[in-house]
């Protein structure tokens, strides 16, 4: 569960309102609650490294002591699979907007059918013009194999074959007159990140030089170059990647007896991401950065010293 | 190879060619083993972490190299006819030759190598035995040397039958007219088992790329049985290797990445290098198929007289 932004915000003020004088106004306590968010999120990557090691001089546990799995949650929580989009007709895939790491690029190389949806209904793909099959061994398409609407980019698994036109889907992704592609899932395999400095040795030899059962890319940019250069499908490339956090957004509507009330119904809300067992942190880092705006050092000196405590204890 | 049903192994689900998944099992592919490695040989946990696919994939086809080169058995064989020119073209994937043949009425008949060299290259001279070179400094060279002129044209020794000469019935080469005779030097003691050979010889030109025979083998069929490198042409998706070798693969691949890593200790890696040892040798053991049967069946022989 993640932490409760209407909580933080209402302990931040109760420190900070010690004597009456430390008011926040609900924009900068957004702003310093983005900042702490971003800090302790960019530090679960630091604790990781810092338990693998830890782990490795067997100094870490396992079961409720396995600190590097608590950490592998938290990143995992952020992260997304996605396919990416090919920028022009290169062999070159443009990254997502909000990834903070891309982590693994997958080649997906079969292509079994493509074709537009002409029917929509619950769970179904359906396209008067296709040649499914229940007849072969095993059936045209796969059961498992994946379904990619190359329109709005969304991607679900094939549940059945239903008849020479229809499929049952794992998801409602097929919109009216929506474009899909389906790939086997099977022969699916990584796109190895190769630095730029590399990419010269690495297609000048016989040995290693890129193919489609070992493909690589490199990073230029937001955009990734795939080689061999000739693995140019639309959406044939997909990643998983570690997206950052949503701006956490403390929203309200009306201001009663001088103080905004919390509305979590706004469009613009947004609760943290960051798991509860962060929200002791989040004060803290918040607490920093508001005795700094109020010019109250005890405010200032707890977050601090809080943070600093905090710290002791997980590493 | 992944698991398959019947259906698709024996028929390969109906689709062409048939006999595509016939002895599929015997082998892991390329791309089995450097998935295995990188799942279960590095990781954050493991001796080996940070390493690239690319570094696996090549230590993993520089081991299935190996192998081939002498310790799996896998030979190919390829059939050509000789033509005139007396060349045979060594194969696209050919690394080293095991037997050579000139398959003549349904039989074979093992061909043995020439060790006195019988082609070479040449340069064009003046009188004056001076070099020639063309207006860019690059020397001029002729088509055939005296050597692949001489093989290829076929002056062979012939009979030499003239009663009142000291060189009746002795072998001779008739060139341009007149008769000559190899030099009469010292005595002759029985057959020099070295070059002794009734079939046609052959000797391997390994840069120009050509085995070359003799001119009695001229249109002939030749049959090379070599040995090549396993990389199927480049095409990874091809390459495999016998099951029996996947374990020696994975330590030869553990032990090159440990061997070329900076601050492992030296007992590390010494491990590293016996395992991979012992389990190349495991391996040819393995392969060698070696069992109570065969043994049995060469042992039965051991009372025959031999006269």
């Amino acid at each position: 569960m993640p932490a409760n932004i209407n909580e933080v915000r209402t302990t931040v003020l109760a420190i900070a309102n010690k004597n009456n004088y430390g008011y926040i106004t609900p924009q900068d306590f957004n702003l310093y609650a983005e900042q702490a968010q971003m800090d302790i999120y960019e530090d679960y990557f630091y604790q990781y490294n810092s338990w693998i090691s830890k782990q490795n001089q067997r100094v870490s546990g396992t079961g409720y002591a396995d600190i590097v799995k608590g950490l592998e949650e938290v990143i995992d929580s952020f992260s997304v699979e996605s396919f990416l989009t090919q920028v022009g007709a290169d062999n070159t895939y443009a990254l997502p907007a909000d990834y903070y790491l891309i982590n693994k690029l997958f080649y997906y190389p079969g292509a079994i059918a493509t074709g537009t949806n002409t029917f929509v209904a619950a769970f179904k793909l359906t396209d008067s013009a296709a040649t499914f099959s229940v007849l072969t061994n095993p059936t045209t398409p796969p059961v498992g194999s994946i379904i990619v609407n190359t329109t709005t980019q969304a991607q679900c698994y094939v549940t059945a074959v239903d008849n020479a036109t229809t499929l049952s889907i794992s998801a409602n992704i097929m919109n009216l007159n929506d474009n899909y592609i389906i790939y086997t899932n099977t022969n699916v395999v990584e796109v190895e990140r190769v630095s730029q400095n590399k990419l010269f040795y690495l297609t000048s030899s016989p040995l290693t030089a890129p193919s489609n059962s070992f493909p690589a890319y490199v990073l230029g940019g937001n955009n990734v170059t795939i080689y061999p250069s000739t693995i140019l499908g639309a959406t044939s490339i997909k990643t998983q990647y570690v997206r950052y956090p949503l701006t956490p957004n403390w929203t309200f509507t009306n201001i009663t007896a001088g103080e905004p009330v919390f509305n979590p119904g706004q469009a613009d809300y947004q609760n943290f991401e960051l798991p509860s067992s962060d929200q002791p942190g989040l004060i803290a880092k918040i607490c920093q950065y508001v005795g700094i705006e109020i010019r109250e050092a005890d405010v200032y000196k707890f977050g601090a010293t809080e943070q600093s405590v905090d710290t002791q204890q997980t590493n | 190879m992944a698991y398959i049903t019947d259906y698709q192994y024996y028929e390969n689900g109906g689709a062409n060619p048939e006999n595509e998944n016939w002895g599929s099992y015997q082998y892991v592919t390329l791309q089995e083993i450097v998935n295995n490695f990188m799942l279960i040989y590095q990781g954050n946990n493991e001796l080996l972490n940070n390493i690239s696919r690319y570094q696996v994939l090549f230590y993993a086809k520089r081991g299935i190299q190996e192998l081939n080169y002498d310790a799996m058995k896998e030979i190919k064989i390829l059939e050509l006819e000789v033509g005139e020119d007396l060349r045979f073209i060594l194969p696209q994937d050919y690394v080293n030759w095991v037997r050579i043949s000139m398959y003549q009425g349904g039989v074979l008949y093992p061909l043995v190598e020439n060790i006195q060299t019988n082609w070479s290259g040449a340069y064009l001279q003046d009188n004056n035995a001076k070099i020639l070179f063309d207006q860019d400094g690059n020397v001029l060279k002729p088509e055939f040397s005296s050597l692949d002129f001489d093989r290829i044209k076929g002056v062979k020794r012939s009979l030499y039958l003239n009663v009142n000469s000291p060189y009746h019935n002795s072998l001779g080469y008739f060139l341009d007219g007149g008769w000559y005779f190899d030099y009469s030097v010292g005595s002759r003691f029985g057959l020099n088992t070295e070059t002794a050979n009734a079939n046609p010889t052959f000797s391997i030109n390994k840069k120009g790329g050509v085995i070359n025979f003799d001119s009695t083998m001229s249109g002939q069929t030749a049959v090379l049985e070599y040995v090549s490198d396993g990389m199927e042409n480049g095409d990874n998706a091809n390459i495999s290797v016998n099951k029996l070798f996947e374990d020696y693969l994975y330590s030869f691949i553990r032990y090159s990445l440990l061997n070329g890593r900076l601050g492992i200790q030296e007992y590390i890696i010494n491990r590293a290098r016996k395992d991979k040892s012992s389990l190349l040798r495991n391996a040819k053991i393995r392969l060698s198929n070696i069992h109570p049967g065969r043994l049995l069946q060469n042992l039965r022989g051991q009372d025959k007289w031999i006269k």
